[in-house]
């Protein structure tokens, strides 16, 4: 029983897991959200009529119509382009943010032995003393998990950058390497602003791994499942920063200067069918990427409002020595469940952070390129500085250390 | 002038005298020469990140509206004798889903020709051409023939209409002296793959001859006594 355990904590199959259960799906219906979303935004319907047969779940459907579109589709490479980089482009833009979701923690860690005890987890022998064969077989939840996760997102989320300009470079089109140019220029810009926004949650939090932060919260006196210790209430400048950065990574509206509809099209000009199917899906795991970690780093990532690991908890304390929460009313569930339910908390959290992001990006209008430009050095850069200070501050000043 | 300001002009008595701009002063030259106090955008719109969240609110006022709608109206059907929706608790969206529902049209919608028949089924048309003449897209081809009919001289042998050049003015109708042509089918004119099939034969013209979203039936030349009273066209 135990090889089956080790099997599932392989990190490979945990993120074909993620990769292909949970982003890919995510994503693609994120295609068709999109459209309805901002079709019901503006009083229209939008996308409704996608069946196979009788099922017609008001129109789900069209992402699988939309994919087979851009497989079957004519894969046009025009003369002239540098036809490595050309086919590589795509896959660069691809690759890097499925790797980054390596870092985030997508569910509690699951200790099987546990899974149906009726006294649920036992978190003070958990506390106390972890090595017990109660917890053998462990699970957990988070394919890598490195003391630098978020300094490893930062780098290999630049690599898809990569894509983009190589795609504008090899494309042998002016208006494709406009698009790649800004591309880089606006990713360089807006990285700054949104690594040192989260600097500020670093200095709350003392760690940068995305699974610490989930399971202390920003300060070590309160439950972690206290929405008031997740650090959207601690860091409200630096989760504005991030949230702002973090959509201008996308290059979605009102970032689109790379893409450009209405005026340059963007790096992916000369691409079609599939390959532009992967630059196209790329932009929405992006989307659902931002999201996790925005979910995970701010609201507390799988963490369900006042669910501890041993059941619901309003009021009490937490132990000192421990560090677990005890006493106010409580009401004890199974492991089972509050996997269950914390796994359920992180997809809502995410699924209503992308829907935000759809919001945002039908309701805002594009910025000129200058005005991205001093947006992202006059504003958040200045405001981010600020905010470090701030925080360092606050912190000399309150915890003296 | 502009509309708004006619209404000023001619008032709707004092009650609406003080809205507009604040005159400051006015000219003693001309009255409507004045000087007026004109209002700055204000705090909100300057600044973007309360113009952003108020735009993001109106955004999701409608979303919000338009999603939870449908359930609203689901859960007042189930009760019995529940009164309809209020306004503000209905769904904006204006979509019309269109195989399966239609736009009403005006009942002087202009669409398709129809050629009329008289009693024995024989066709109106007594090649008169006057609506060739009066067609400023010249797409109507008349070929008279002899008519065997008693005190009727001509019928047309051949009538066609291209409705590609057709511009659907209507003048065909307004010309026609004996009520042979109309336009009130509410039809519009098919998709066709080759130009020829545009053109639409006296055939299939008199086939449409009893096809009418009109009213039938001549009223005489009291017909504006006898109009319903006129419909709030704005809803």
């Amino acid at each position: 029983m135990s090889t089956v355990y080790a099997i599932l904590d392989f990190p490979a199959l945990k993120w074909a897991f993620v990769v292909l259960a949970l982003v890919m799906p995510l994503a693609s219906l994120l295609t068709w959200a999109e459209r309805r979303q901002s079709a019901m935004m503006q009083d229209r319907l939008g996308p409704n009529r996608a069946n196979i047969g009788p099922i017609k779940i008001k129109g789900i459907l069209h992402f699988v119509a939309d994919a087979l579109k851009m497989i079957f589709k004519e894969d046009f490479i025009p003369a002239n382009v540098h036809r490595g980089l050309f086919a590589l482009a795509p896959i660069l833009a691809l690759a890097p943010v499925l790797i980054a979701f390596s870092i985030i923690p997508f569910g509690p860690t699951i200790y099987p032995h546990q899974f149906n005890d009726p006294a649920g987890l036992h978190v003070v022998e958990l506390a106390t003393n972890p090595a017990s064969p109660m917890f053998a077989d462990s699970i957990r939840m988070q394919i890598f998990s490195i003391d630098f996760g978020l300094i490893f997102y930062f780098a290999v989320l630049t690599l898809a950058n990569y894509g983009g300009t190589i795609a504008g470079w090899a494309s042998y089109n002016k208006w494709a390497l406009l698009g790649g140019l800004r591309s880089s220029s606006q990713m360089m810009s807006y990285e700054v602003a949104m690594g040192l926004g989260l600097m500020g949650v670093f200095l709350v939090t003392g760690t940068l791994e995305p699974g610490a932060i989930v399971a202390h919260g920003a300060s070590a006196n309160w439950s972690p499942a206290n929405p008031l210790n997740w650090l959207w209430l601690w860091q409200p400048v630096g989760f504005l920063l991030f949230f702002t950065a973090a959509i201008a990574e996308t290059k979605r509206a009102p970032f689109d200067i790379p893409e450009g509809e209405p005026e340059i099209i963007g790096y992916f000009v000369e691409y079609s069918g599939i390959r532009w199917g992967m630059f196209f899906l790329a932009e929405f795991i992006e989307i659902v990427f931002i999201s996790s970690v925005i979910a995970t780093v701010f609201f507390g990532g799988y963490q369900v409002p006042f669910l501890d690991p041993d059941g619901f908890r309003f009021g009490g304390y937490v132990d000192p020595t421990t560090h677990v929460s005890m006493g106010g009313y409580f009401l004890g569930l199974r492991h089972w469940l509050v996997v269950l339910l914390q796994f359920g908390a992180f997809g809502l959290k995410v699924i209503l952070l992308s829907s935000f992001q759809l919001l945002v990006r039908w309701t805002l209008p594009r910025f000129r390129a200058d005005q991205l430009m001093n947006l992202g050095w006059k504003l958040l850069l200045p405001l981010s500085l600020a905010n470090i200070m701030v925080t360092a501050l606050i912190k000399l000043i309150f915890m003296g250390n | 002038m502009s509309a708004a300001h006619d209404d000023h002009g001619h008032g709707h008595g004092h009650a609406e005298a003080h809205e507009g701009p604040i005159v400051v002063a006015v000219s003693d030259r001309h009255p409507r020469v004045r000087t007026i106090q004109v209002s700055r955008p204000g705090q909100q719109d300057v600044n973007y990140l309360a113009a952003t969240t108020k735009g993001l609110g109106i955004t999701l006022k409608h979303f919000a509206k338009n999603l939870v709608a449908p359930l609203r109206k689901l859960s007042s059907r189930s009760r019995a004798g529940a009164p309809p929706l209020e306004e503000s608790n209905q769904s904006a969206i204006e979509t019309v889903q269109y195989p399966e529902e239609k736009v009403v049209y005006p009942e002087r919608f202009r669409g398709l020709h129809r050629l009329m028949l008289r009693d024995d089924g024989a066709v109106r048309c007594v090649a008169c051409m006057c609506c060739p003449t009066v067609c400023p897209a010249h797409c109507i081809t008349i070929v008279p023939e002899e008519s065997d009919a008693k005190g009727i001289e001509k019928r047309p042998a051949i009538f066609e209409i291209d409705e590609l050049r057709c511009v659907v003015c209507g003048l065909c109708v307004e010309a026609c002296p004996c009520d042979a042509i109309r336009m009130d089918t509410g039809m519009h004119a098919k998709p066709v793959e080759d130009r020829a099939n545009a053109i639409e034969t006296k055939d299939s013209m008199m086939g449409r001859g009893i096809v009418s979203i009109a009213k039938q039936g001549g009223e005489g030349p009291a017909w504006r006594e006898h109009l319903p009273a006129p419909k709030d066209v704005n809803r």
